[in-house]
């Protein structure tokens, strides 16, 4: 008897390292199949589909904004194939628009894992959330010559074409976003003592230094303070202490962590040190972090910006808006109002992806990236008026021009100056 | 001088919360000899059962009152039908068991409830006292106080009752107990079901500082642990003073010894760790085991 099994077994196993190697040479051989003048079609790309890739965090601290970043595009194709049957290329075919999202946990090592395991069968890798995820496997995928573009991720060496060909950022760099405070503040033509509170890392120095670019000619901004803190700490209470005894007016606090961002701001508080606030973009959702945080009790919180929020009550009065939300319930399971910016961010890098689809003329990577790179003045759904799409420029994410916002108890108001 | 006292109050503050974790791997150890892993995912677990709750139109201190009984049963549950198959066993085994575990309980949590930011609302008010030039919040006094309630009640739990020796008796000997009597079994799920109304109470202190998420009590746990090895497994006192004394010295050395800032902060309490095993390895306030030949 058990010999029985032990030989079935046996045969179970040959069988399957058999069809294993007949899938791989199938499939080795399907990708070299082009008929005669056109070039081979990429990996990920059929007559009538395309597939795209995702890995983003689904799980732990991040999970929130990247459940987000999967919604959003999900619900943009969604609507696109159920209304036109999916996308018109620019060589006349209409594509279904598929997507393959996995889990990265906002895990370096699982985004390379993710990667690896998906770059065989998706056209092109986007929306994914996370410098430090996306940074993981950008070699990989410059190698492979496989597309990374429209990530998330304020990392300006996703834009720089030299060093990333065959990738490109989405939101505003760091550096954008950090000089638009900063030349708000300058502008302001008052004396104002300022202390930093960064994270300890790209993303922390990348908010400090435009900021420093957008004050470098101003006499009347003085930084009396520059502290850290680092991503996996539980509390800056002690950071907030110190920089409370400064007595500041202003407080710039490049935060990325949604928990510390609040107590933050509960903090100050309790102290009784009120400060003016420079939140980024991320870490600014009216509902998710400012509500619970009390900042109404702050003279101004500011934050950038370059589209509408979600979470802000006025935006569920517009059509659009009514129709996004419609989507993202319909297509993406995604329930709730989001809380986080990310759900249209990546909405937005769907309409981008149709715009570039729109004008790939073959079915290939190397195409699809020129097409692009060529789209400038597109103003995406949601955006704010003074801000577009433009990915002409080397050296800047898609989305580079931001306009200054102020909360207003419930959502935010577009501000040319500060006080 | 005031902002001594803030920063050595914010790190009490901070401190009650590793103590509180800290707290429950404790008696989780004295029953059953084990280090749980479970323990702050287990806290996790109660602390969205009370968010439910109160989710549904229940007063909050009901709803953390309901979800520490509801811990207690689960803690129980989990001891009787999961833990109770591996604890005779390899050791080793036992504590793998409670780290799938915990991957099983965040992934559950995050399943029903998703991973967004919950708020949780607080049991005590964020108005602050002033107290020598320190701003002193309601909310840190408050958890500084049910800190050391529960610390005074442990410690008499272990000390002063027949319960607390006969789940000393357990963890010590379990063969021994079971001959003079002891319902080991049933010790066993008390010892379990306690550690998890103490894990309740950390997440319900935890969650409206932290803003309640799956991983809420990942970072803690880590410090939770350090507390427990530096403060001596046998001690609730000693872990709960351990855990006070990280909380404060990693707040006084990130801004009183410049090499170390805030960037280096996080070794303090490991730095500690390595200093006190080499000097008293039962930990500062632990009992040495002697074994009689």
């Amino acid at each position: 008897m058990r010999r029985t099994t032990r030989k079935a077994a046996g045969i179970v196993a040959m069988a399957s390292v058999l069809a294993l190697a007949l899938a791989g040479c199938a499939r080795g051989g399907g990708g070299d199949g082009g008929d005669g003048g056109t070039a081979a079609a990429s990996p990920g790309i059929t007559d009538t589909t395309v597939t795209l890739g995702i890995t983003t965090p689904l799980s732990g601290t991040t999970a929130g904004p990247g459940t987000c970043t999967v919604a959003g595009i999900t619900a943009y194709f969604g609507a696109k194939n159920a209304a036109d049957g999916g996308v018109k290329f620019g060589d006349g075919k209409t594509r279904k628009v598929e997507i393959k999202a996995l889990d990265d946990g906002y895990d370096p090592q699982k985004a390379k894992s993710n990667y690896d395991q998906l770059k065989d069968s998706v056209f092109a890798m986007t929306a994914g959330l996370g410098t430090p995820t996306n940074r993981a496997w950008r070699e990989a995928a410059i190698a492979d010559k496989v597309p990374q573009v429209l990530v998330m991720t304020g990392d300006p060496i996703f834009s720089d074409q030299k060093q990333s060909p065959w990738q490109l950022g989405f939101v505003p760099t760091y550096m954008n976003e950090g000089e638009a405070f900063g030349k708000l503040l300058a502008a302001s033509g008052e004396n104002h003592k300022v202390v930093i509170l960064s994270q300890n890392d790209d993303y922390g120095e990348g908010y400090v230094s435009g900021f420093k670019d957008g004050i470098k000619d101003a006499s009347n901004i003085t930084v009396v303070k520059e502290l850290t803190y680092e991503a996996t700490d539980t509390s800056v209470d002690a950071q907030i202490t110190e920089l409370a005894s400064t007595k500041a007016d202003v407080i710039f606090n490049a935060m990325s962590i949604t928990p510390l961002a609040i107590a933050a701001l509960q903090k100050a508080q309790q102290l009784n040190w009120k400060p003016s606030w420079f939140l980024p973009s991320n870490t600014s959702s009216p509902s998710a972090i400012l509500e619970p945080g009390k900042a109404s009790a702050f003279p101004g919180v500011y934050s950038v910006a370059f589209s509408q929020s979600a979470s802000s009550p006025a935006f569920a009065q517009t059509d659009e808006g009514t129709q996004f939300l419609a989507d993202l319930k319909e297509y993406a399971n995604y329930k709730d109002t989001p809380a986080f910016p990310h759900c249209i961010w990546s909405y937005q890098v769907g309409a981008i992806l149709d715009q570039a689809f729109q004008k790939t003329t073959e079915p290939t990577r190397d195409n699809f990236m020129t097409a692009l790179r060529g789209i400038s003045d597109y103003v995406a759904p949601f955006m704010l008026e003074g801000t577009s799409v433009n990915t002409t420029q080397d050296g800047q994410p898609a989305v580079s021009t931001v306009v200054v916002q102020k909360y207003n108890g419930k959502g935010y108001d577009t501000v040319d100056s500060f006080g | 001088m005031g902002t001594f006292i803030q920063l050595v109050v914010d790190g009490l503050s901070t401190g009650s919360i590793y103590a509180a974790l800290a707290l429950a791997i404790v008696l989780v150890n004295q029953a059953t000899g084990l280090i749980n892993f479970a323990q702050g995912g287990m806290a996790v677990l109660s602390a969205y059962i009370a968010w439910w709750l109160t989710g549904l139109g229940v007063p909050l201190i009901l709803g953390i009152l309901l979800s520490v009984a509801v811990s207690f049963f689960l803690g129980a549950i989990i001891e009787r039908y999961l833990m109770r198959r591996f604890e005779r066993g390899d050791p080793d085994t036992a504590v793998v068991v409670t780290i799938g575990l915990l991957t099983l309980i965040t992934g559950l949590c995050g399943w029903l409830w998703t991973y967004n930011n919950q708020q949780f609302a607080s049991l005590f008010s964020l108005n602050t006292i002033q107290f020598g030039g320190a701003s002193i919040s309601v909310r840190s006094l408050g958890t500084i106080v049910v800190m050391v309630v529960m610390m005074i009640l442990l410690q008499a739990l272990f000390i002063g009752t027949k319960l607390g020796l006969a789940l000393r008796a357990v963890a010590v000997n379990p063969q021994s107990a079971a001959f003079s009597g002891l319902p080991v079994g049933r010790l066993l799920m008390v010892g379990w079901g306690l550690a998890a109304v103490l894990g309740a109470v950390a997440g319900a202190l935890v969650a409206p500082q932290l803003s309640l998420t799956p991983g809420m009590m990942d970072t803690a746990l880590v410090y939770a642990l350090a507390a427990v090895i530096l403060g001596g497994m046998t001690s609730p006192i000693g872990v709960v003073v351990a855990a006070w004394l990280i909380g404060v010295l990693e707040n006084l050395a990130a801004v009183y010894v410049p090499f170390i800032g805030y960037d280096l902060k996080v070794a303090v309490p490991f730095i500690l760790i390595f200093v006190v095993l080499i000097v008293r390895p039962q930990g500062l306030f632990g009992r040495r085991t002697v074994v009689r030949v």
